[in-house]
């Protein structure tokens, strides 16, 4: 089984580099008509990349999923090249940061063997996320980039802290629901006609939620507010299999946005220009037109790699990426990337109903929610399905803090697949040896 | 658990959908529309500097073509190789002004923006090959080097045409000016030239020799000279008008006279050739009348758009009122009628117009379609377009014709456009010396034809120059006469093949 997904996985990181560095010849051409000087660094650097990820799984996870590796390298081998045909200096430091991503992925394998044991820091990872999503907040550190407070700067590095806060708070929900499901699942209040449970069980979890909500709201960051909702709501449902909580949830939802609609000015914005971005189409709609336009020169097949003009869109490496893609790509390369990012989401969500233990099965949907919905929230932004909220297209926009993170939550979805796979197996094999006495006897 | 997990996938799976559609909305569906937004600069951009066709002469001079600029914001740049030479023509390409002239009313084909380019074959979907195709017209740069030369640094316009299929061989007026001035890449250089050629007076970009009009003087005799006879009203011997120095309409005390005060009358003939104003003006006046006139001068290209392939050419007039019938055929505005049938007063013509006039009659009465174009080539030698010879108008029967014709060979050889007479070559002409404002100042006009004799003449054309206040008074067999002959000599040395 392990022998037989770790080729799989090699084969498709290989086809993977085969893409990425067809991508990127192709768009150098299309620029200057040469091929790229530094085509040779470039592919030993892919390659290499891709070949510790698999040499790592091989070692420290050989029965995961062979998937999850070769999607990320595709993804993340996309968004180099994209952002390497915006910017050079971004490419190079996008290049670090991918290198730093994979060794996070691998030093995440090495330190975590059992998914299961974070369940004992739930507590921790609580307050961890909390502090996290506090820290751009504090004097100093802490900075506005952007009308978003989201960032902190130690030395001359800039980190969104906000990243890893979401993986910690997805370990926290997993954990705690895993420990307290069944008294969420009993209802013993009754508020008007929902049935609720007892409110000292509801209680850290709302305090959790509320908490998250506002230090977001109050740093501007409204796709980290959605992002955390979602998840949320997803686990909380998933976990306990009451509707009402799903109903709770978007009536929670329906009144934070009323609220929020009320109280800030640029939550406003956001939603008239989603409604309707025409009328300030050269001052706040700017961006939102910029990639309308971009995606409908790309047409059904795309202007071809490096000959669109992708400089017009604006944050085009970062939130706006999804528009390059669609101009460059056209409406097949674009669906391609959805079918890339659905692909992943299947494979984090086979991973949790293979999963046998509770908290593995919600980590695992908790992480692969986190990465499905991030992707929706932000290509939907970007193509007006949702108002705009600037979270980073996973794998592919520039920054560290969020490939860093992505590649960790790559790599717990690696573990826990890797552990389901091994328990599998081995109930398998005590099926079969308990079998095969008796059927000695019966002879 | 593993229920709601498999329904977590469902939702997102159905999230995903709600993208893929609205991406085949914005990519597919609305593409066009977001394409033809006016917000959307990208394809303003992407038109201005995409490569273009070559816009060339008939003899093969480029007059536009687009170079590559690798310095600059744009990719490229449209140049004019000719300058202010086919300026008139070929028009202007900036980013800031838009584009005139046959940049205008070819601008799909030389981008490649129509249907028939754009999608040719079925790998076009997926290949971007060079679409654009090469523009030729029918206009001559030897031609048009001559008329150039001839007129000077006089206000005035030649139009040259071939009378069997109605293919404008030269467009010139002066002042003229640079499109390179507007195509440049630096905005401000572009708007200070578009500033200073708007300011100018002399309205260097105003295409003089189809976009305005003049008085067409005695010129204007040739219509109502075949609109005379076509109506039956005069043949080549009857009436004989009467040898007056002046000529008073009914219902009017002011006579017009006779240039210079001169006597003249006689047959059709005789008075064309000495430009007769007293017989003409009561041809019109009295044989003729208002009716027959009004109705008549549509043919000749009058109170008309002409079907030329140039952008919003003037229209030229002739006055479509002159009041009621006080007595049986003198009306109120019997004078007024007496000047215009001699080309005064309210007439007022473009020089291609009067150019068309003469073609008509060239042409046995079969006034052809004016056009600049001749083909329109795809890159791949594929001919998309051409232009082929197209009856627009019958003014008057080939009889008719043959009897003006008869009268405009006398002017030359005997008249007032003796200038015009070229050893061996069948000339017929008609000058026309129109006052303008207070009198002082004249229009000098020439127009006719020319060819081999006894065939269908293979040039005909109208040329004016304006009048100049410091001139004073100038006629067009002195003036205009001499610049058309350099221009006809060149027109009739070297004739393009026709093709087919």
């Amino acid at each position: 089984m392990g022998r037989v997904r770790r080729t799989t996985e090699l084969g498709l990181l290989l086809l993977g580099a085969l893409i990425v560095i067809g991508a990127y010849s192709l768009t150098a051409l299309g620029r200057t008509a040469s091929l790229p000087a530094n085509i040779g660094p470039f592919l030993g650097m892919l390659l290499a990349l891709f070949a510790i990820g698999h040499l790592a799984v091989r070692k420290l996870a050989p029965q995961a999923d062979g998937l999850l590796l070769p999607l990320a390298g595709l993804l993340n081998g996309l968004g180099y090249v994209f952002i390497a045909r915006m910017d050079t200096e971004l490419a190079a430091a996008q290049a670090t940061w991918s290198a730093v991503g994979m060794a996070g992925f691998v030093a995440t394998l090495v330190l975590i063997r059992r998914a299961r044991n974070l369940e004992h820091y739930r507590y921790s990872f609580a307050a961890l996320g909390i502090l996290l999503l506090l820290l751009p907040s504090v004097p100093v550190i802490g900075q506005e980039i952007n009308g978003a407070r989201i960032w902190i700067r130690v030395g001359p590095m800039s980190f969104q802290p906000g990243e890893a806060a979401k993986l910690a708070l997805a370990a926290f929900i997993a954990g705690y629901l895993v420990e307290k499901r069944e008294l969420l699942a009993l209802s013993t209040k009754r508020l008007g006609p929902l049935y609720l449970p007892d409110p000292r069980h509801l209680g850290p979890l709302l305090a959790a939620w509320g908490v998250s909500l506002l230090v977001m709201v109050n740093q501007k960051d409204l796709g980290s507010s959605l992002l955390f909702f979602t998840l949320f709501i997803v686990l909380v449902w998933v976990a306990t299999g009451r509707a009402a909580y799903l109903l709770l949830g978007v009536g929670l939802f329906a009144g934070g946005a009323t609220i929020a609609y009320q109280l800030f000015g640029h939550v406003r914005d956001r939603v008239t220009i989603w409604l309707d971005p025409w009328p300030v189409a050269k001052e706040a709609g700017y961006q939102i037109v910029e990639a309308a336009f971009a995606m409908a020169d790309g047409g059904l097949t795309g202007t071809g790699l490096g000959l669109g003009d992708p400089s017009r869109i604006p944050a085009n490496t970062t939130d706006f990426i999804f528009a390059v893609v669609a101009e460059e790509l056209g409406l097949v390369g674009a669906t391609a990337l959805l079918m890339a990012y659905l692909l992943l989401v299947g494979s984090g969500l086979r991973i949790a109903l293979q999963a046998d233990s509770n908290f593995d099965k919600l980590l695992a949907t908790g992480l692969t929610t986190l990465l499905g919905v991030q992707a929706f929230v932000i290509i939907g932004g970007v193509t007006r399905v949702l108002p705009l909220t600037g979270v980073t297209l996973p794998f592919m926009s520039f920054g560290g803090s969020s490939l860093l993170a992505n590649y960790v939550l790559l790599a717990l979805l690696v573990r826990i697949s890797d552990e389901a796979t091994a328990r599998s197996t081995a109930r398998a094999a005590e099926v079969a040896v308990g079998e095969s006495p008796t059927m000695v006897v019966g002879s | 658990m593993n229920g709601r997990i498999t329904k977590v996938g469902l939702g997102l799976i159905v999230c995903f959908s709600l993208l893929f559609l609205q991406l085949t909305r914005i990519q597919v569906l609305q593409a066009d529309e977001l394409d033809e937004n006016p917000e959307n600069l990208r394809s303003i951009d992407r038109s201005y500097e995409q490569g273009r066709g070559i816009v060339a002469s008939a003899d093969g001079a480029v007059l536009a073509r687009s170079v590559e600029t690798p310095d600059s914001t744009f990719a490229r740049r449209r140049e004019f190789p000719e300058g202010e030479l086919f300026a008139h023509v070929t028009g202007y390409y900036s980013f800031e002004y838009g584009a005139e002239g046959i940049e205008r009313t070819f601008n799909d084909e030389l981008a490649g923006l129509t249907e028939a380019q754009r999608y040719d074959r079925v790998s076009d979907l997926f290949v971007d090959r060079d679409r654009t195709a090469d523009v030729t017209l029918t206009l001559r740069k030897d031609v048009q080097e001559v008329a150039r030369a001839a007129l000077g640094q006089r206000k005035g316009s030649v139009v040259v045409l071939d009378p069997r299929t109605g293919a404008i061989q030269a467009l010139w007026s002066y002042p003229s000016y640079d499109p390179n001035l507007l195509s440049d890449h630096d905005t401000d250089a572009v708007r200070a030239a578009w500033q200073q050629l708007n300011d100018d007076p002399a309205a260097p970009m105003l295409a003089r020799s189809y976009r305005e009009r003049f008085a067409p003087g005695s010129t204007f005799k040739v219509v109502t000279a075949a609109v005379g006879v076509e109506s039956g009203v005069v043949t080549a011997t009857n009436p004989v008008f009467p040898q007056a120095s002046s000529y008073t309409p009914p219902a009017s005390n002011n006579p017009i006279g006779n240039f210079g005060g001169e006597v003249c009358g006689g047959t059709l003939v005789e008075v064309l050739t000495v430009s007769c104003n007293s017989a003409f003006a009561q041809l019109g006046a009295e044989l003729i009348g208002p009716q027959r006139m009004i109705s008549s001068v549509g043919a000749f290209g009058f109170n008309t758009a002409l079907p030329v392939d140039l952008p919003v050419p003037a229209v030229s007039v002739f006055p479509t009122d002159f009041g009621a019938e006080i007595t049986p055929g003198v009306f109120e505005d019997s004078a007024r009628l007496a000047q215009a049938a001699i080309g005064q007063n309210d007439v007022a013509a473009t020089p291609l117009t009067m150019a068309m006039v003469a073609a008509a009659v060239a042409n046995d009465g079969r006034a052809m379609r004016p056009h600049a174009l001749d083909r329109i080539v795809a890159r791949d030698g594929e001919v998309l377009t051409r232009v082929e010879p197209q009856l627009w108008q019958r003014p008057v029967s080939p009889e008719t014709a043959a009897l003006i014709r008869e009268a405009m060979q006398s002017v030359v050889a005997q008249g007032t456009a003796t200038a015009l007479a070229i050893d061996g070559v069948e000339v017929g002409a008609m000058t026309g010396t129109a006052e303008v404002g207070d009198g002082e100042a004249t229009n000098a006009w020439v127009i006719g034809y020319a060819g081999t004799p006894g065939q269908v003449p293979s040039v005909a054309f109208a040329v004016i120059v304006e009048a100049d206040p410091g001139i004073g008074e100038q006629t067009g067999g002195q003036i205009a006469a001499p610049i058309a002959r350099s221009v006809v000599e060149v027109a009739l040395g070297a004739q393009p093949r026709q093709a087919g």
